[in-house]
């Protein structure tokens, strides 16, 4: 995404703090387990990468989507909106915006049903229950509650520009590429600029293939404490992956989950 | 959202495009005059796809745009895809300065027109976007004489290489040639055509290249600035829609601007460049001799406006319902006749 990222309402308005976090979430945390909360929060994003894949949509619209849900739930319960109902709505808007062309309502709902009817049926025992009607009331609740600020910055194109530095190294850009991917599980893209979340997954993707870059991290005019900070999220994901079987827990997780008060009618 | 709804209080009906109608108003908060920008629904299909994407184009670009002389996005309200945009309140825009045959536009008020709109457009590209609609319908002004560029309906983000653009942009009165052959990879040089366009018409007072079709346009261009070849347009031939036009010489500026000094010709003549490689920037023209020779541009307060601004601005509608009644009365006549 082009434009200038130190005017943009990303970094002057959606760079949150740690403590922001924990207070907007008091609530959520009171019912769940931080470890529960950021379980959720996996399958969630699962379920925004498979919508995404199945709709042919590219990764930037994807992370854009991933962003959009997660900083509605930084500043709302969980019981606000049904997470199965936003994410779609999330994929939706993202999609428009980053001018991927529209998807049509039909299209999305049909997909919705495909997926969690083939690849979520060990989360969910019924079929997708919202309409169109359901996305489009939730789209402007959704727009409502980022401010109107859309426009999201990835840490995809800087990862592109600081392996251009480093030297055409294609194993280290995918890996790095894909870490980048998976930190879309973590609270970094709320708290970090997406700068310093390419240096902090290009740094593990250093550490993973054995590359020695040190001379070229140490010359890099970043904050190397907070690219530190971030590279501990991204490995207490993977330590946190390494124990856990999301078929097995996710229906207790989801059960436990805060709801809205009524179910879904009309 | 009910009580944004209250929030605004309709003073005025400003007018209806194709996708809006606009209103005058009041936000009962502040005491502050704004426009809201009511995106129409549309058709029952145009319903089911949500938010307008028209509006949401110009919700996310001008969410991110702070600049005296880009029109401020203030508010967004509503409820599901009936969208409503809050936007400063403009009191008129060039088009209406322009076709106002009491206002006589000096030299250096044209200076400070084209000043604010090069600014303004300088930021947007700055920040890589493209407006794709440049006309003097949405170069807006206020009573303070401050310029705004409005209406981000088309606006885009450029830069992309792998990324295609339609070519079906800009009102074609101020599309630039290599839109008109097809140009899918375009940058820059079309919002500066369009400048020079703009630019034309203040001094002209009529519009520059009124083409009726999209062949016409390319004539008029040609007739005026003379038909390029391989040697002043390098690529012209590779572009998917180009046909080979019959050589015209073209008109000496100085013969169609007849009271433009050089300076201001030279400034014309690199807005309006064939070559849009050729053209030049924002910045590049701001550095030009005409914008640091006198008469310095005239100060914002001191810009004529046209008389309804200030003294009746609630005169338009009526006069319009009168037009519309005395092109009624025409019609009427005719049929008497059979």
């Amino acid at each position: 995404m082009a434009g200038n990222f130190w005017q943009s309402s990303h970094h002057q308005q959606w760079l949150l703090d740690k403590q922001d976090l924990v207070r907007e979430r008091q609530h959520d945390l009171s019912i769940l387990t931080e470890e529960e909360y950021q379980k959720l929060f996996i399958f969630f994003s699962n379920l925004i990468q498979v919508l995404g894949e199945q709709l042919k949509l590219r990764q930037q619209v994807i992370a854009t989507a991933t962003v959009y849900f997660k900083r509605f739930y930084a500043r709302n319960s969980l019981k606000c909106i049904d997470p199965l109902l936003l994410a779609p709505t999330s994929v939706f808007l993202a999609s428009k915006v980053e001018e991927f062309g529209v998807i049509s309502n039909t299209r999305l709902i049909s997909t919705c049903q495909t997926v969690v009817k083939n690849k979520f049926n060990y989360a969910y025992s019924q079929e997708f229950p919202y309409r169109t009607n359901h996305i489009l009331e939730c789209e402007f609740y959704l727009l409502e509650h980022l401010d109107c600020c859309l426009i999201v910055y990835q840490p995809y194109r800087p990862l592109l520009t600081l392996i251009q530095d480093v030297g055409p190294d294609d194993q280290l850009l995918t890996l790095a590429w894909r870490i980048i991917n998976d930190s879309l599980r973590t609270d970094v893209c709320l708290l970090y600029p997406p700068y310093q979340i390419a240096i902090g997954c290009l740094q593990i993707a250093c550490v993973i293939l054995q590359k020695d870059l040190k001379s070229w991290f140490a010359e890099l005019n970043a904050d190397m404490e907070k690219i530190q900070e971030i590279a501990r999220y991204i490995i207490n994901l993977y330590e946190l992956w390494k124990a856990y079987d999301e078929k097995k827990e996710i229906q207790s997780l989801l059960a436990k989950m805060p709801k809205p008060k009524a179910a879904p009618q009309r | 959202m009910a009580e944004k709804l209250r929030r605004y209080e309709k003073i005025d009906f400003l007018g209806e495009g194709q996708f809006a109608t606009v209103y005058k108003a009041k936000d009962t908060e502040t005491d502050k005059i704004v426009a809201v920008k009511k995106i129409k629904v549309g058709s029952r299909a145009e319903a089911r796809d949500g938010i307008n994407r028209t509006a949401l184009r110009e919700i996310k670009l001008l969410q991110e745009l702070k600049h005296e002389n880009i029109i401020g996005l203030l508010d967004v309200f509503g409820h599901k895809s009936n969208v409503s945009l809050v936007f400063d309140f403009m009191d008129t825009d060039l088009e209406v300065i322009i076709k106002d045959n009491n206002i006589v536009l000096t030299p250096a008020n044209i200076k400070a027109y084209m000043v604010q709109t090069l600014q303004g457009l300088d930021y947007l590209h700055f920040n890589w976007i493209l407006h794709r609609d440049l006309k003097p319908n949405n170069l807006l002004v206020n009573e303070e004489g401050v310029l705004k560029i409005g209406d981000f309906g088309l606006a885009k983000f450029f830069g992309s290489p792998n990324r295609i653009n339609t070519h079906h942009v800009v009102t074609r009165w101020y599309r630039a040639p290599e839109l008109l052959y097809g140009a899918r990879l375009y940058g820059t040089g079309i919002d500066m055509w369009a400048v020079g366009c703009i630019l034309a018409e203040l001094l002209l007072r009529v519009p520059f290249l009124p083409g009726e079709s999209d062949l016409d346009q390319l004539t008029r261009i040609f007739q005026t600035l003379g038909t390029p070849t391989e040697e002043t347009w390098p690529g012209m031939t590779d572009l998917t829609d180009f046909i080979q036009f019959k050589p015209f010489p073209g008109t000496p500026l100085k013969h169609i601007f007849t009271a433009a000094g050089d300076d201001l010709l030279d400034l014309i003549a690199s807005l309006l460049n064939i070559n849009p490689l050729q053209r030049c920037t924002c910045d590049q023209a701001l550095q030009m001799p005409y914008f640091s020779n006198k008469p310095a541009p005239t100060p914002g307060p001191r810009l004529p406006l046209p008389t309804t601004v200030k003294r009746q601005p609630e005169e338009k509608p009526s006069l319009k319902r009168k037009l519309l009644e005395s092109m009624d009365g025409a019609s009427l006549a005719k049929r008497l006749q059979f």
